[in-house]
């Protein structure tokens, strides 16, 4: 494995309720991506992955307020927090150059009134006041000959393509300027089976061309992820619980939660025909009030008395880590499947 | 729903409501029991007419306004003369044409509302595009203040500028539209005496006009500012500035339509403004055909005013069918 | 009305109209109107709408004089006897005042709320049942909608002056042609609403349980629109109250009785403004404009809380959260400082 390309620590984000009352969304959380490799951020909805995501792509708005949180990206130390006045003026150059978003539901990323030609003048002008109109077109048109796709698109609105041309538009527009990180967020989920397909294939191709040097692909579709990614972090209740490999997650969980999650996925393979399909019982916490303790603990199979009384912290096991009570009782055991059917 | 068919189904809705305007027109004033020349040759006779010069006056008018006929033929008689563009002749006047009249009051209404509506448009939304952008304690002052404006009867705040700046502090005149003893003319004098008058009358329609586009456009801006093109694009670095006319060409076709609807109420959307300030347009024209009872002049207002209306309604939707074929899409379903 | 469709509504009492407000994340949750969040402006709005109402009906059993008797002379400044002075006829102000404002909030609620019947009704049966019979009412609605309102209200006004019947002329009468002129967005507005809320499951249930049209249409339909129409009214409410002043200017008034458009006629007619006797004519423009507001107001509150999306966070709770978020930030750091990093 090659060096780190972004590192971000201690990164806590709250969602400022009506009520007046705080609920944090992303606890305390700390996630690394390796140098060209793609970092798949899985679980449940309301598990905090999107505003991680929001609080590393830097576009935290009210009612979300990132309180913490640091970032190291090639040589940039940034502070992600967003309670300064200054913190959206701080961020903005970085937004899109460094760090950028390729976001949930596509559909509506481009204003209706705008051509797409305008938008990338605009991305290219707002990282670079002198470029010209001529040149950030250029640039387009290059890429979009590079990735095989159709030029004259450049001179539509959003309206008039296709739901996988707009998302894969979308995509070309996130990483014109080569950020070093692209953070896609459910980048997928509304599209049809076939341009899933293409989208995905575009991903690997523009981290191929070293068009971005690491990804952070955030889905609750586990079959897309473990036939993307290099590497795996779980999120439960606002927190990472297990992260590593994507093959020796898969194949080697090492927390409930995460083999919680991946029995629950029909995967089209031999024994998927005999397997049953287990849910999750119960439902995720309530982020305003959670549990003591593990925050996974009402409804792991595993529980243990200290489960509900103190916090489990990181176990790092070569490059696999994760915060279980059970799994620091059972070092390098894979959790066993079958014991949440009885 | 093709263009053609949208156009079509567009003209024939917008000509119905014209007929049915014109028989409305033409038929409540009809409905009352006698006739206006009754009415009006009564009033003759409080003011000490003899009776027989009543009568001669009576039998002119009837003879004259074609009220002798019956209803269908004077309805053909009304319908050919509009058409002509004859609104015929005022009864308190009489025989001065109401063209000529409408053609004397026209303009005044035309120059005071004319620019409140388009300078307060202008202003108005870049205020509540200011205000929804900015929030805080910008979009609070500017809100309630937008907010007063845009729900305070429009004469209420004419009545209370018109004593306020000119009765009590004397900064403007007080009522009229130009001083005794001039007359409406094409010189340069009479135009900066005129424009004294306009101030205030112009200055009370124009706050009410910034206040309704303000409310109107911070709420339109609102909405885009949660949308997810805000978001996309403040992911990619996109500076305020370049957002805020992102939003703002978004939130600005509705605010366009409102524009070309507020140039058709232009005609009778001041008229009280008008009457507070004794300003000699369509609304002074209107009240005091009223108090005289002179019909053909009433008429004539009401069918200007509604005319007015209908086309820019009609210019509204037949340009939407134009500028966006998604909206002629989901328009055409509902009539 | 059968069990299964009253059961239908009483589960979904809410109704997707009136859009939940994201609940408070406390242990207890709190009843449905709680959470409904009425906010300050709703209170400061109703609380003007009170005061008027005390000032109209409350006020003249209380005060000395009748807005018909004349005490003095052609405005007569205020005095401590006629705290308001008096009008062109010598009337006291402040008498009159309190009857116009009676008979305008009474004209204001018999036209509103009969256009808010007229418009619901049209609306309700238009957007429910659909077909020739939608296509006709909204046709017509349409036409009307279409045809500026003052105008018909300007000629059949002007119609009933001359005629000779009082009730015509009166407060009531006015109000019943406002009424009867003004219903058509609200049915426009209505239609819209009811067809969606006649494609939703729950009228299926209804239906397939036997339950007849007019019971669907009362008990499952309109609840759901009770929210929409309620803001309709305060919009129907206002304008009304201003169709019957911008009338009465215009001289089309109701004869022989006060309301507010009535006493500012009489002022602008008698030279009130340039004359500068202020309290002749600005208590009836104050009044107007306070009701005028209160009720926009009121219906602007209304929507905050039927769409929460519009609404802004309240300021102090804005101010106190900020407060906490900038401890608990400061605090974040302090623990970072201090404590070996948790790596994922």
């Amino acid at each position: 494995m090659s060096g780190i390309l972004m590192r971000a620590s201690n990164v806590t984000a709250v969602y400022a309720a009506d009520s007046g009352q705080d609920v944090p969304a992303v606890d305390n959380v700390t996630v690394e991506v390796p140098e060209g490799q793609i970092l798949g951020l899985a679980g449940e909805s309301g598990c905090g992955k999107t505003t991680l995501g929001n609080a590393l792509a830097m576009i935290a708005n009210p009612p979300l307020y990132v309180i913490a949180g640091k970032m190291e990206i090639d040589d940039h130390e940034i502070d992600l927090g967003t309670l300064s006045g200054g913190a959206n003026q701080l961020h903005r150059p970085y937004r899109g150059a460094t760090v950028s978003l390729l976001p949930q539901g596509a559909m509506n990323a481009i204003s209706p009134t705008l051509r797409i030609r305008d938008l990338v003048v605009d991305v290219m002008r707002a990282h670079d006041r002198n470029t010209t109109k001529a040149d950030a077109l250029d640039r387009a048109t290059d890429r979009l000959k590079m990735l095989e796709m159709p030029v004259r698109v450049l001179d539509q609105y959003a309206h008039q393509l296709s739901g996988g041309m707009k998302q894969r538009m979308v995509t070309v527009i996130s990483t014109l300027l080569n950020p070093a990180l692209l953070i896609a967020d459910e980048p997928t989920s509304a599209l049809d089976v076939s341009s899933q397909k293409a989208l995905i294939e575009m991903l690997l191709a523009m981290v191929e061309k070293r068009i971005m040097r690491g990804v952070i692909f955030i889905t609750h579709d586990l079959p897309v992820l473990s036939m993307v990614t290099d590497r795996l972090a779980i999120m439960y209740a606002g927190k990472i619980v297990e992260a590593g490999p994507t093959e020796e997650l898969v194949n080697n969980a090492r927390h409930p939660y995460t083999s919680a999650l991946l029995s629950s996925v029909l995967d089209p393979t031999e024994e998927t025909r005999t397997k049953h399909v287990l849910g999750i019982p119960g439902s995720p916490p309530n982020l305003g009030n959670p549990p003591t303790g593990c925050r996974f603990h009402p409804r792991c199979a595993f529980a243990m008395p200290e489960c509900s009384l103190k916090e489990p912290q990181f176990l790092h096991e070569r490059d696999h880590s994760v915060a279980c009570w059970w799994a620091n009782d059972h070092a390098f055991e894979t959790v066993p499947m079958e014991v949440n059917e009885a | 729903m093709g263009l053609r068919r949208y156009l079509a189904s567009k003209t024939v809705w917008y000509l119905g409501a014209l007929v049915v305007a014109v028989i409305l027109n033409f038929l409540l004033p009809r409905l009352i029991p006698g006739n206006p020349v009754d009415v009006i040759v009564s009033s003759l006779g409080q003011g000490g007419a003899s009776s027989e010069a009543q009568q001669r006056v009576y039998e002119q008018f009837m003879k004259e306004f074609g009220l002798d006929q019956p209803m269908w033929n004077q309805f053909v008689t009304y319908l050919t003369s509009i058409l002509h563009g004859n609104l015929g002749k005022s009864f308190a006047f009489y025989p001065t044409p109401v063209s000529d009249l409408i053609a004397q009051s026209l303009p005044w209404t035309l120059a005071l509302q004319l620019p409140a509506i388009i300078i307060g448009w202008i202003v108005g939304n870049v205020l509540g595009a200011v205000a929804a952008y900015k929030g805080g304690g910008w979009d609070k002052s500017v809100f309630t203040t937008s907010l007063v404006f845009s729900s305070m009867p429009y004469y209420c705040l004419s009545i209370i500028l018109l004593y306020v700046l000119a009765v009590e502090l004397g900064w403007f005149p007080p009522g009229g539209a130009y001083s005794l003893g001039n007359s409406p003319e094409w010189s340069w004098a009479f135009f900066t005496d005129a424009l004294q008058y306009w101030w205030l009358p112009f200055l009370s329609l124009l706050l009410i006009n910034i206040g309704g586009q303000a409310v109107g456009m911070r709420s339109m801006a609102i909405y885009e500012l949660g949308s997810d093109y805000v978001n996309y694009s403040r992911s990619l670095g996109i500076g305020d500035a370049k957002m805020t006319r992102y939003i703002f060409n978004n939130a600005m076709l509705p605010q366009i339509t409102g524009l070309a609807l507020s140039i058709g109420t232009m005609v009778g959307g001041a008229l009280i403004t008008e009457l507070v300030f004794n300003y000699p347009g369509m609304g002074t024209l209107l009240f005091n055909a009223i108090s005289s009872n002179d019909y053909p002049v009433v008429q004539a207002v009401t069918l200007i005013i509604t005319v007015a209306v209908l086309v820019a309604n009609y210019a509204v939707e037949i340009l939407y069918g134009f500028i966006d074929p998604r909206i002629r899409a989901s328009k055409s379903g509902e009539k | 009305m059968t069990n299964i469709s009253s059961s239908a509504v009483s589960a979904e009492q809410e109704g997707p109209l009136v859009p939940e407000t994201p609940q408070a994340p406390g242990p207890k949750a709190r009843p449905a109107w709680r959470s409904l969040n009425f906010g300050p402006r709703m209170w400061v709005s109703l609380g003007m709408i009170l005061a008027i109402a005390v000032l109209a009906f409350i006020g003249p059993l209380l005060y000395p004089y009748a807005p018909d008797q004349k005490v003095g002379g052609l405005y007569d400044a205020p005095s401590p006897e006629h705290i308001l002075g008096t009008d062109n006829f010598g009337y006291d102000v402040l008498a009159v005042l309190m009857a116009s404002t009676r008979n305008s909030l009474i004209n204001g609620l018999l036209a509103g709320t009969l256009a808010t019947l007229i418009g619901v009704l049209i609306g309700v049966v238009a957007g429910y049942i659909g077909g020739w019979l939608e296509e006709a009412l909204m046709g017509i609605t349409n036409i009307v909608l279409a045809i500026p309102a003052i105008v018909i209200l300007i000629l059949i006004s002007m119609s009933l002056q001359s005629t000779d019947i009082p009730f015509l002329k009166g407060i009531v009468g006015l109000a019943l042609v406002i009424g009867i002129t003004s219903w058509p967005w609200t049915a426009r507005a209505v239609r819209a609403q009811a067809s969606s809320v006649a494609t939703r499951e729950h009228i299926d249930v209804a239906k397939l349980s036997g339950a007849r049209t007019g019971g669907i249409l009362v008990f499952d339909v309109l609840p759901y629109l009770a929210s929409y129409i309620v803001m309709a009214w305060v919009l129907q409410l206002a304008s009304a109250i201003l169709a019957e002043s911008t009338l009465s200017m215009l001289g089309l008034g109701p004869s022989g009785t006060n309301s507010l458009g009535m006493q500012l006629h009489w002022a602008l007619a008698f030279q009130a403004v340039a004359v500068g006797a202020y309290w002749a004519f600005l208590p009836p423009t104050i009044v107007l404009t306070l009701i005028s507001f209160a009720l926009l107001y009121l219906q602007s509150s209304l929507d905050e809380v039927f769409n929460p999306r519009l609404r802004r966070g309240k300021k102090k709770n804005l101010a106190r959260a900020a407060a906490r978020r900038a401890e608990a930030a400061r605090k974040l750091a302090e623990q970072i400082e201090g404590r070996q990093e948790v790596t994922a």
